[in-house]
């Protein structure tokens, strides 16, 4: 099936999200939509799903202009979507999910489950994508419940697939498996519309590249005659830096000090068994590992968030285990955390008020338990410029910034104090690529300054990009600590648990 | 096309509900019904008829609800006490209906905004009721201090019923919902207990009634001196000072903006170093104390002694859709709770005076639509095609009762 989208225009009052946008999806191929993040990627795809209504341009399917007016019309259309954030109802079976909305009944209205599996058993064998059908959604992992979302697709007979962000959620390994299955659905035929802004992805990947920019199309290419640094450059419109500059670090004394740490995870099983680090002031120590092995339960309990059920946190030289969160703040420890909307910032409240968010009923911000307006409003006008936070205001919400925008929201406000220690965590994730650089060079700067930097990352580049000392966490526990130079195979094996350490890099200090 | 911000869409839902409650009146009215039955004979008539009926239902809504022109106009002509208690006996009437709920609507309003959903008004109410008619009859002080001392009795009544739900909260997650409700029904009974038990009791008394609060704890009446009838008390000036507090509170305070932190992300509050468990609990008593004294002012203004029989019946439910339709502001709350007062008070006039047999539930009819159109605003917009700006999609959108 050919997939036309013929001068696509799109605006949300005066926002122009996608401005006469032309784009062929030939059938079995595998067409890459690259773009920053508010370049108009999933608007253009939302129209073409029959999420959202457009304003002027046509839609082709096989040559014939088709309305699609809602997401129905777009399913009998043979085009089916993913979207980033997965439409499942967590508490129903993996059947059930795929069934919904199109459920066979016998009699009606009692579901025929009986004949539900069957077909769900028969797509997934027919694309040889394995799922147990009777499993509940909620206890599958993402990239299973990601394979969910596709079969749903494929079961409504989609031609024409598109995946929004699809990796965004995963971890390499399962990302690589989701290649697999692009690659051998491409080969049934199918064509794939694959959203992202990783570029090592989509030169992986891409039969074709489309490129877009502030809700336009500029450029289309193969991975054949491209690459990284010209497609970064074609998204943020000018060339930009894929390498951290930084200069060796000069290691003062031990800032931060952990010592035999142990923290459970929300479960109550022990995520975090006996870490020990020390980092300098002046370096970046980055803690690689895949997902889920204990990183960000490591964080909360360096931060104070998490309480340690063993072991000590100490900042030069005070022990402050079990202590109340202000007090971690007050010793000195910046916090960038993982989850910046669920964690680092209010989106219902204006721009200066999330830059004092750690400081409020402090002078000059409060005086006797009353805020004073003028001196927050002030430190926000003041941060807004220094850290080149795009708004119109400071006293616009947070929630109305693009991603790396709230992003630099929440490194001026921790960078705004007196740090001994900057904790980060994913500092980067879904940020495009200008915002990447930024929080990067920020990282560097604020260890050139002296402080002790704490970087966990589940993205190997940044971990070797920025660490002066690399320690890989495996199942809870720190495998070792070695410097970036190490090969990508060895970070790999001991990132799956391999405790083989390289000569000369065995003690942690 | 105008613009959808909260005072259009307030507006159009008042209009909305007067409407309802117009062809309410058209259908439910006997005489009307009759009026009908003659349309084709004489159809102007009957339609005339209708209009009359109608306009008069609205004028004695205002005029029995806030004042009658007429009667004012004649207290200026011939300034005697009996006519000035003529022209201002309906906005008494609607200030007194009004001040319990400004103060529970401050209450619940505090705790929405912290994202707690109190509906124990009623639990905290009869709370603060209870402590302050106990300290009315026993204490023997002066007027000032044994006002001043109810007060405080009533606050802290409201406070220790809603605390319970706060701590229990913070410490275990039990929801709010769930603790201040049942909260509810044990007040009631433990009120229904008291009013029986000797020492509360008045004595003589066959029937469940508690003694009464003695003179000189009693608020005094602002309008005493035209005419002892007329009950607007000192509670209203109580409410206003409220209202004065909580504004600074929200807008102004730490204390206030945690609050509101807590509520609208309690994750991040964490990170920021606030202690979503001490707000939470601090929100809760905030909360009640204010419900409280919504009981203090009804008892030691109005009720005087307890019965069985919640004081101000269903005034702490009715203060969740005052907090609703003020948006959980403080002005807003004191607009929402004088409008429902205007409609008490105006609602009973019209059932009263009307030439025709109108009931005075049509004014709850038309309070309910009223707060039906403001809850669901999408509603308005696309009844009156209101142009939505992209700022304020966020802030009309239903996103839960809370917020």
């Amino acid at each position: 099936m050919k997939l036309e989208l013929r001068g696509i225009t799109k605006h949300f009052g005066s926002l122009v999200a996608n401005h006469n946008v032309s784009l062929t999806i030939e059938p079995g191929e595998i067409h890459c939509l690259l773009g920053e993040n508010g370049a108009g990627k999933s608007t253009l795809m939302n129209v073409v799903f029959g999420m959202i209504t457009l304003n002027e341009g046509e839609i082709l399917i096989d040559g014939e202009p088709t309305r699609i007016r809602e997401p129905k019309d777009a399913v009998a259309n043979r085009i089916g979507m993913v979207h980033q954030h997965f439409m499942l109802v967590p508490v129903f079976t993996v059947a059930e999910n795929v069934v919904l909305g199109f459920e066979p009944v016998r009699p009606w209205p009692i579901l025929d489950h009986a004949n539900a599996v069957r077909e769900l058993r028969e797509t997934s064998a027919r694309f040889g994508l394995d799922v147990d059908p009777e499993a509940i959604v909620e206890n599958l992992p993402i990239g299973m419940q990601q394979r969910v979302e596709i079969l749903k697709a494929l079961d409504r007979d989609a031609e024409v697939l598109i995946l929004d962000e699809p990796t965004a959620v995963l971890t390499p390994q399962e990302a690589e498996a989701l290649f697999e299955i692009m690659r051998s659905l491409k080969a049934q035929g199918k064509s794939i519309i694959f959203i992202t802004h990783k570029l090592k992805e989509v030169l992986a990947i891409a039969d074709r590249i489309t490129v877009m920019r502030l809700g336009e199309v500029v450029a289309t290419t193969t991975p054949a005659e491209t690459d990284e640094d010209a497609l970064a450059a074609m998204m943020v419109g000018r060339s930009v830096s894929l390498t951290v500059e930084k200069g060796p670090a000069r290691p003062g004394d031990v800032a931060l000090e952990v010592t035999d740490l142990y923290a459970e995870d929300d479960r109550g099983l022990t995520a975090v068994r006996g870490v020990s680090l020390r980092v300098r002031s002046g370096e970046i120590l980055a803690v690689a590992g895949v997902q889920g092995n204990g990183q960000t339960e490591l964080v909360e309990a360096v931060t104070g968030l998490r309480p340690a059920s063993a072991g000590s946190v100490s900042v030069r030289g005070h022990d402050i285990t079990g202590r109340a969160v202000r007090v971690f703040l007050d010793a000195g420890i910046g916090h960038i955390p993982e989850d910046r909307q669920e964690h680092g910032l209010v989106l219902s409240m204006s721009i200066d008020d999330n830059l004092v968010l750690d400081e409020l009923s402090r002078p000059p911000f409060a005086r006797l338990g009353t805020r004073n307006h003028r001196a927050v409003h002030e430190n926000g006008a003041r941060r807004l410029a220094e850290f080149d936070i795009r708004a119109p205001d400071s006293r616009v919400l947070v929630g109305t910034l693009s991603g790396g925008n709230q992003q630099k929201v929440v490194v001026a406000r921790e960078l705004s104090r007196q740090l001994q220690v900057l904790v980060c965590s994913q500092p980067t994730r879904g940020l495009d690529v200008g915002s990447i650089e930024y929080v990067h060079r920020k990282i560097v700067e604020i260890r050139d300054q002296g402080v002790a930097v704490l970087l966990v990352s589940s993205e190997l580049d940044e971990v070797v990009a920025l660490g002066d000392r690399v320690a890989v966490m495996y199942e809870g526990q720190v495998v070792g600590v070695v410097p970036p130079t190490t090969s990508r195979e060895q970070l790999g094996l001991m990132m799956a648990g391999s405790v083989e350490e390289p000569i000369g890099a065995g003690s942690p200090s | 096309m105008r613009e959808a911000n909260a005072f259009v869409v307030t507006g159009l839902a008042i209009a909305v509900g007067l409407l309802f409650g117009s062809l309410l009146i058209i259908v439910t009215t006997p005489e009307l019904q009759h009026a009908w039955a003659g349309f084709f004979s004489h159809p102007w008539a009957t339609i005339r008829l209708n209009a009359i009926v109608i306009w008069g239902a609205i004028e004695l809504l205002f005029t029995g609800g806030v004042f009658d022109p007429r009667a004012v106009w004649a207290a200026i002509q011939h300034p005697t006490n009996a006519n000035w208690t003529t022209a201002v006996s309906p906005i008494s009437s609607s200030l007194t209906y009004a001040t319990p709920l400004i103060l529970a609507g401050l209450g619940l309003a505090v705790g929405f905004r912290t994202n707690l959903f109190n509906i124990g008004g009623q639990g905290q109410l009869i709370g603060g009721a209870i402590l302050a008619t106990y300290v009315g009859f026993t204490v023997n002080a002066p007027p000032v201090a044994l006002v001043s001392l109810e007060i405080l009795a009533g606050m802290v009544g409201g406070l220790i019923i809603a605390s319970v739900a706060g701590i229990l909260k913070a410490f275990t997650g039990a929801h709010e919902v769930i603790v201040t409700m049942m909260m509810n029904y044990v007040m009631y009974s433990f009120l229904g207990y008291l009013v029986f038990l000797n020492g509360f009791k008045k004595p003589g008394e066959s029937n469940g009634v508690s003694q009464s609060i003695v003179l000189a704890g009693q608020l005094p009446k602002l309008l005493g001196f035209l005419n002892g009838s007329l009950q607007v008390n000192l509670g209203f000036v109580i409410a206003l000072v409220a209202v004065a507090i909580v504004s600074w509170l929200m807008n102004h305070s730490t204390l206030g903006f945690e609050l509101q932190l807590v509520g609208a992300n309690p994750e991040a509050a964490r990170t920021a170093g606030v202690s979503a468990r001490r707000i939470i609990i601090l929100a809760m008593c905030i909360s009640g104390a204010l419900v409280g004294l919504a009981g203090m002012v009804q008892v030691s203004g109005i009720e005087v002694s307890l019965t069985s029989a919640p004081p101000g019946a269903t005034i702490g439910f009715d203060a969740i859709v005052v907090a609703l339709l003020g948006r959980n502001r403080p002005m807003g709350v004191l607009a929402a709770a004088l409008l429902f007062g205007i409609l008490d008070a105006g609602g009973h006039q019209v059932q009263i005076y009307s030439a025709t047999n109108i009931d005075y539930s049509i004014s709850l009819v038309i309070q309910a639509v009223i707060v039906f159109c403001v809850a669901t605003p999408a509603l308005i917009v696309a009844l009156f095609r209101l142009k939505t700006p992209a700022t304020a999609k966020d802030a009309l959108a239903s996103r839960g009762w809370t917020r």
